[in-house]
């Protein structure tokens, strides 16, 4: 690892020795895990009092969802990883959309998943397959939906770097195909996944800024 | 009636507001007999008599309202004799009145008061019992007046069409019944369903996830007891997934899919449902079944592979990409025109059947990729 101090993390999953397993594995790489909660409330307090660089958050929770649990971190300045039982797409999505910048599935590989932690403590997106077809298809939910005017849209180039992504190449690949830098590709993945929090973000303040209106 | 009535019910909850409505007929059609027999009990033949036949009708009243509270006592024995003591009712007509008073077409004592007992045998048995009824009271009134005029064909007509609309509008309810008892047995199936899901979420697949991640840190025998464990891992999530989403005739293609996601095999789509018509559906999952099973023949049993599913204007496009070692160019054509390639056959062939086009690619060193678009209207 390139970093001086070990990494910071939070682990947020129900399962007791899942929890166990995970933080172990962190441990064993050098991570300092500041804290290993159970559920969802307990997980925001936890944060304001450790400062974790990284939430490794389980989309199911007992308390509250863990997209709640995603928001209130992503606000409070905690990058977060989810990792997750695949086939929760939808979960998935509103997670990301409340600010998490990566989705690993739970069957995903040890390495996978370390790398995904330094990946997310660095400010890059874990972007997997899957989540890349999540985001395509929630970019183009947003395009066709009657009611989405001012909704953020993707470029030509996001999407076809984001259709690359789906289909399982690396960033390197990708690179080659379309004869772009590293960066570049992964400055392109990292806007689509800016556009939707802000949109999110937007939206918030637009519900909030209603329901204020209504109570006057 | 179904034995799959809600918990609670007697089986004929949504009949009850029914059977209130004939009771509250029966005592206004009662109050209505009574300010009849009022204004005419002195040109009664009997007197008395009209008003003997008031404290009956009344006394019947009260217990038929007590009686048909019950769904129990909404039986046929209960229901002859409420039409045998209107009828009786009618009949007694025939004495208390004169008959030069009949014949000039004075009121029955019981005026439509009668028809209680009609209404609640359609509801009961259905039309058929109800137009019997009122064609049984009916007869009574054309006896009593010893002809069939205006009037009384009036009445008749009246009765059994009173017999026949209970009937129907009994038999709706029925109906509606059944279906209600089917949509929350439905439900409670569902909610069972949701809360084995939970279940198994929170143990076996968690176990399952970690078997498998503590396997691949092994060799040998446990590394693949971990690939197993990771494989049943996703075989099961894709069973306890959602069924919501799709229309009759319609699939969720996410959700066929399912089935050729494993550890291996990584699928990535929206997450709102990619519907394509069953039949389409089917075909499309064949294809990549095909395909994936291509990509183990000539990639080996540990080559990765990637599915994905995008929806774009008009069209649902699926992928299947594998990291072997490619096709090197012009071998694909090759193979194809000497009718070695089975892809061409199965893949081809299912895809162009559906109105869409397939295309293969490969790239050295990237793999081989294989793209279908199927029109969607």
């Amino acid at each position: 690892m390139s970093r001086v101090d070990p990494i910071r993390v939070m682990v947020v999953d129900d399962h007791p020795m899942w929890r166990d397993a995970v933080a172990r594995d962190l441990a064993e790489a050098g991570c300092e895990v500041v804290a290993a909660v159970g559920e969802g409330r307990q997980a925001v307090r936890a944060a304001g009092a450790v400062r974790p660089d990284v939430a490794v958050v389980d989309l199911q929770l007992p308390d509250i969802s863990g997209v709640e649990v995603t928001g209130a971190l992503a606000v409070a300045g905690v990058r977060v990883l989810i990792l997750s039982a695949s086939g929760e797409h939808a979960d998935v999505l509103e997670a990301v959309k409340a600010g998490a910048t990566g989705y690993l599935v739970k069957s995903a590989a040890r390495e996978e998943f370390l790398a995904a932690v330094r990946n997310t403590a660095e400010g890059h997106p874990v972007f997997t397959p899957g989540l890349a077809g999540l985001v395509l298809g929630e970019y183009r939910r947003l395009a066709t939906a009657p009611r989405e005017p001012d909704a953020p849209r993707l470029t030509a180039r996001e999407t076809e770097v984001l259709r690359l992504v789906a289909r399982g190449l690396t960033y390197k690949q990708i690179a080659e195909r379309l004869v772009l830098s590293h960066r570049t590709v992964q400055n392109h993945v990292q806007n689509t996944l800016g556009k939707l929090h802000l949109h999110n973000r937007v939206e918030l303040v637009r519900y909030a800024i209603e329901k204020g209106l209504d109570a006057d | 009636m179904s034995r799959i009535a809600p918990a609670g019910s007697d089986g004929r909850a949504l009949q009850a507001p029914l059977w209130r409505a004939i009771a509250v007929f029966r005592v206004a059609s009662l109050g209505y007999a009574t300010a009849i027999v009022a204004t005419n009990v002195r040109h009664y033949r009997h007197p008395a008599g009209g008003w003997v036949v008031v404290a009956v009708m009344a006394a019947w009243t009260a217990a038929m309202v007590a009686a048909y509270a019950s769904a129990a006592r909404r039986r046929l024995p209960m229901l002859v004799a409420d039409v045998a003591v209107a009828a009786g009712c009618l009949l007694a007509t025939g004495v208390v009145e004169t008959p030069h008073r009949l014949a000039g077409g004075a009121p029955n004592l019981t005026v439509s008061w009668v028809a209680a007992s009609v209404m609640a045998c359609g509801v009961a048995g259905g039309r058929g019992w109800g137009a019997l009824a009122g064609a049984a009271i009916g007869a009574c009134d054309v006896g009593l007046h010893h002809r069939l005029g205006q009037d009384t064909l009036n009445g008749v007509i009246l009765l059994l069409v009173t017999g026949f609309v209970a009937g129907h509008v009994g038999r709706l309810t029925r109906d509606a019944e059944v279906r209600l008892a089917r949509a929350v047995e439905l439900e409670a199936a569902t909610r069972e369903r949701e809360r084995l899901a939970r279940r198994i979420h929170d143990s076996v697949l968690q176990v399952l996830a970690l078997v498998r991640r503590r396997g691949q840190e092994l060799d040998g025998e446990a590394a693949e007891l971990g690939r197993l464990a990771g494989e049943q891992e996703v075989a099961l999530r894709a069973l306890i997934g959602t069924g919501a989403g799709a229309e009759a005739g319609e699939a969720d293609l996410r959700e066929l899919l399912a089935v050729h996601a494993s550890t291996g095999v990584s699928l990535s789509a929206p997450a709102t449902p990619v519907p394509l018509p069953a039949h389409a559906a089917r075909e499309v999952v064949a294809a990549v079944g095909a395909a994936l099973d291509n990509v183990h023949r000539h990639c080996g049993a540990t080559a990765k592979a990637w599915v994905s599913v995008e929806e774009a204007d008009g069209e649902v496009i699926v992928s299947v990409r594998d990291d072997g070692p490619g096709i090197p160019p012009g071998r694909l054509s090759a193979a194809a025109a000497a009718g070695r390639l089975g892809v061409a056959q199965s893949i081809l062939g299912r895809v162009r059947d559906l109105g869409g086009a397939a295309e293969i690619s490969s790239r050295p060193g990237e793999g081989t990729e294989i793209e279908l678009r199927i029109p969607v209207m």
